[in-house]
């Protein structure tokens, strides 16, 4: 792959462009799914590719392509200087410079690559039969999936930037219906790792079961405000979509509720989130990120105060420090962004147990729907449908649905006052947290 | 390389590898895509992207099972290795059904006419829309801080073969331009979006309509920034033409897709004939409508789209099915098979989805509504078919009183049950409209449109923070 790189930088030098960096990608995957016991899909994919940005006097073009003959590459590196034409020059837009050795991590496992899709197959099954043993009510599994890749990623600049690094991973999902009364909920689960050893079917497969039994039967509740427990999946999918705000991308936008509150305090002073790079059970870790900056770990909030932002090289250089190493690509086809990698939501935790038990009121949230529409990341309001556990008197109590749980996510941060001792990794973004304490919630309901 | 010019021999050879070890029915699928994204922000059109993406994916059907394999090469040597690894997957044993020749080439070109193909114009011009877009916005009103605008352009050609001897080559332009606008007013940051887009070519994108929906987008923020909480309880709900459509997308749409209704994952499935909606509501997916963003002339199996009626005066009539959802039901597909690209598995997807215009006024529909809650604009939603719990944002929202639009309305999210929500609607105004998004589900998103009149909704739960 580097000699096609180094093609492409000799093509852009000849068409007169004298920074250049060119990203390229080779993968090979496997998804399947089971249903019922048989293999309903099963997908082989081999994907490759290259991306090239042209700098010219802060003006960017990029272009991709996953043509890779000869005369692709020719008019691959004709479009990226054509568009670099258009595009308006930035100061601040600039071949991103060799950002010193990669870290040392190493997201890769040989013992995937081992994996036979006999293998693949039992797993994926054994998650759908652990489902559909858990419980009864269990009606079906409407999706068993199992899916892993294993990908390579070079890099090379005329600025002296080059390297690669190769990175697997996997993860199973079974998403189950329940049925009672003709009422029907469901519940979902992940396992995740870098090999198949790592995963723990069975867990996965129970526990999309016992969250999609313990819904049945769930009613509106009325209107209230109480401490909610949102449990590490919906943690996660809040915590998701507060992380684009902790982008110096949205701060020098005007598109985070965070800009400017650098050494303030935003959440309660038990929260520490960061952002982890480096992490050796991650799975977004690597040596380095979209523009061969080393990755690292970065304090977003400690001790309840908002340490700092993530940054790319652009966004690095316009506020007049270093990058984070968070310039991610999402693929040769796209121009790297300012991204988390890993997130890890982390504090003082409490049993999960005794949090319930000392709350005389309270909502176990289960499910969220319309994070991503509802909540507003530049304002920071929100109002999401939630499903979930009443707590009465220090108990779990009924269930309850078609409920909204609204606020803003400033005072929702300030108003963290426990972690519970559950912590696990959330896919899908790639966040480990978990579960999470917030007092005086805004419930809509009946 | 051109699709147009393939060589059917190549295609196949490769269908016979697929089925060397069994199956019921095998699918090539190449695709040679072509994109342009401009991308304004701060004033400034930022790193400008374009690439064009070649592929090619096998699959197979074997009763149930579904085996895929694609790769970045079109060529014979990417092709075979695809068919052999789907081959490889099957393990009866058997021989496949006896391969149908490939015939003509079927294609439907002008079914979506293209007057001014996108790649006919230079990125130049393009980029001066966008900053149109820019200087309309920036006009709205001091409150305007921020103001992204994007531009994108492409041109998708399929070409599918199978083993029942089609043979389609589908050529797509697809154009669309989009703005979002932040307003602020002291500590009040307010966002308004807009969109135009179709399969249509650049003349979709003139100069006065790029402004036009810039300055749209202007204007729904700055509304908001005298928004004040939304309430909460239950209340008339009024939803607006256009981007009310999500509602019916959500609410309904997706547990018509044939996946849900196999599985028992949705409120729908087994309620053929049944009454799912008030008699006043009829409902059609049209993949055929002329330009519309969410059309085709085929869809990614090679059926031709249609108009199907899923909804007649409130009774249920019909799914929206690919080929193996319509094979394992004994129905005819409906053009919904659709994928993001050759590198996702055809699934059943909702086009352009709507419910018919009625016979009211939308004045009339407020004036009717003593109290209630107007959802303007739409941001977007989810639902979970077997359930048919859904939940939506409301991007711009208003307190009906008395029969008028008062106070605007932020933080709101609308709550409901589908066949709930359906049957409380009392009230179909006649100004029918469609608005484009792009619809996510198994990880692929596609473009479909959403549309709708005004229309009521009895009562509908109302989540906000007021």
């Amino acid at each position: 792959m580097f000699d096609i790189l180094d093609g492409v930088l000799e093509r852009a030098r000849a068409r007169g462009a004298r920074e250049v960096e060119v990203y390229g990608e080779r993968s090979t995957s496997r998804r399947l799914k089971v249903y019922r016991q048989e293999v309903e899909q099963l997908t082989a994919a081999q994907r490759q590719g290259v991306g090239v940005r042209v700098f010219r006097e802060g003006a960017v073009g990029h272009a991709y392509g996953s043509d890779l003959t000869a005369a692709a590459l020719d008019e691959l590196v004709a479009r990226a200087v054509d568009n670099a034409e258009v595009s308006d020059p930035d100061e601040f837009a600039v071949l991103p410079a060799p950002g010193g050795a990669p870290a040392d991590v190493h997201p890769y496992d040989e013992r995937l690559s081992a994996a036979t899709d006999e293998r693949r197959i039992e797993l994926a099954m054994s998650v759908e039969a652990a489902a559909l043993a858990a419980d009864p009510r269990v009606k079906t599994v409407e999706d068993t999936m199992y899916a892993d890749g294993d990908g390579e990623v070079f890099i090379a600049s005329t600025a002296g930037v080059r390297g690669s690094y190769r990175s697997n991973q996997c993860y199973a999902f079974a998403y189950v219906l329940a049925e009672q009364d003709g009422q029907v909920e469901t519940g979902y689960s992940y396992t995740v790792g870098r090999a198949l050893e790592d995963l723990d079917p069975e867990g996965c497969g129970g526990e999309a079961a016992e969250r999609a039994v313990r819904l049945l039967g769930a009613h509106k509740c009325p209107s209230m405000k109480v401490p909610v427990i949102l449990d590490p999946f919906v943690s996660a999918a809040f915590f998701g979509v507060l992380s684009s705000a902790l982008t110096a991308d949205a701060v020098q936008k005007g598109r985070s509720l965070f800009a400017g509150r650098e050494g303030q305090r935003v959440a309660g002073e038990l929260l520490q989130l960061d952002d982890d790079g480096v992490r050796a059970d991650g799975l977004d870790s690597a040596p380095f990120d979209g523009e061969g900056t080393p990755c690292r770990r970065t304090a977003l909030i400690g001790g309840g105060i908002l340490q700092g932002f993530l940054y790319d090289t652009y966004t690095a250089r316009k506020a007049g420090r270093g990058s984070t190493g968070n310039g991610v690509r999402g693929g040769y086809a796209g121009l790297p962004s300012v991204r988390p990698t890993n997130l890890v939501v982390s504090g003082p935790v409490t049993p999960l147990a005794d949090i319930v038990a000392g709350m005389e009121r309270g909502v176990l949230v289960t499910d969220a729907m319309g994070i991503h529409s509802g909540a507003n990341p530049v304002s920071g309001e929100f109002s999401v449908g939630i499903s979930g556990i009443l707590i009465e008197d220090g108990q779990l109590s009924a269930p309850v649905r078609e409920v909204t749980l609204a606020g803003d996510i400033i005072s929702m941060l300030t108003h963290v006052t426990a972690l519970g001792d559950d912590a696990r990794w959330v896919p899908g973004g790639s966040i480990f947290t978990p579960s999470v304490v917030i007092e005086g919630m805004a419930i809509g309901g009946t | 390389m051109h699709l147009a010019s393939f060589d059917a021999g190549l295609l196949q050879a490769t269908l016979r590898r697929a089925l060397g070890h069994g199956g019921d029915f095998a699918e090539v699928y190449v695709e040679d895509r072509d994109s342009l994204g401009l991308r304004l922000e701060d004033g400034r059109i930022e790193a400008t992207s374009g690439g064009r993406e070649l592929g090619a994916a096998v699959r197979l059907l074997a009763g149930a099972h579904t085996f895929y394999a694609y790769s970045d090469a079109v060529d014979e040597a990417g092709l075979f290795a695809a068919a052999e690894a789907v081959a490889a997957a099957v393990r009866t044993g058997d021989s496949g059904p006896a391969l149908v020749d490939l015939g003509a080439v079927r294609s439907d070109p002008g079914r979506h006419p293209v007057a001014v193909p996108p790649e006919s114009v230079a990125v130049a011009p393009k980029a001066l829309r966008v900053r149109a877009g820019d200087e309309a916005a920036r006009a709205a009103g001091p409150e305007i801080v921020q103001v992204t605008v994007g531009y994108g352009d492409t041109r998708q050609r399929v070409l599918i073969a199978n083993s029942l001897g089609d043979l389609v080559l589908d050529d797509r332009t697809r154009t669309r331009f989009t703005a979002q606008v932040v307003a602020r007013r002291g500590d009040v940051i307010q966002t308004g979006h807009e969109t135009v887009g179709g399969s249509a070519g650049f003349e979709l994108v003139d100069e006065d309509i790029a402004r036009g929906v810039a300055a749209t987008a202007a204007e729904k923020a700055i509304i908001m920034l005298d928004s004040r909480p939304a309430p909460v309880g239950a209340m008339p709900v009024v939803l607006a033409n256009g981007f009310g459509g999500t509602l019916f997308h959500e609410a309904c749409g997706h547990g018509l897709e044939a996946d849900a209704i196999a599985k028992g994952a949705s409120v729908y499935a087994g309620k053929l004939g049944e009454v799912v909606a008030a008699p006043i509501v009829s409902a059609y997916d049209d993949g055929s409508l002329t330009n519309g963003w969410g059309s085709q002339a085929f869809d990614d199996e090679g059926v031709p789209t249609q108009k199907t009626l899923v909804i007649e005066e409130g009774r249920l009539t019909g799914y929206l099915y690919d080929r193996l959802r319509a094979r394992e039901a004994g129905a005819a597909p409906t053009g919904n098979g659709r994928r993001q690209s050759f590198r996702h598995v055809p699934i059943p997807r909702m086009t352009t989805t709507y419910i018919a215009p009625g016979d009211a006024l939308a004045a009339d529909v407020i004036a009717a509504t003593p109290k209630g809650f107007y959802a303007k604009s739409l941001a977007g939603g989810q639902v979970e078919p077997a359930s048919g719990n859904f939940v939506f944002g409301v991007a711009e929202g208003y307190l009906i009183e008395g029969g008028r639009l008062t106070t605007p309305l932020r933080g709101a999210t609308l709550v409901g049950n589908g066949i709930d929500i359906l049957m409380k609607i009392d009230m179909i105004a006649g100004d029918f409209e469609v608005k484009t998004g792009i619809c996510g589900k198994d990880g692929q998103g596609v473009p479909v449109g959403t549309g709708q009149s005004t229309l009521r909704i009895a009562e509908m739960t109302v989540g906000g923070t007021g």
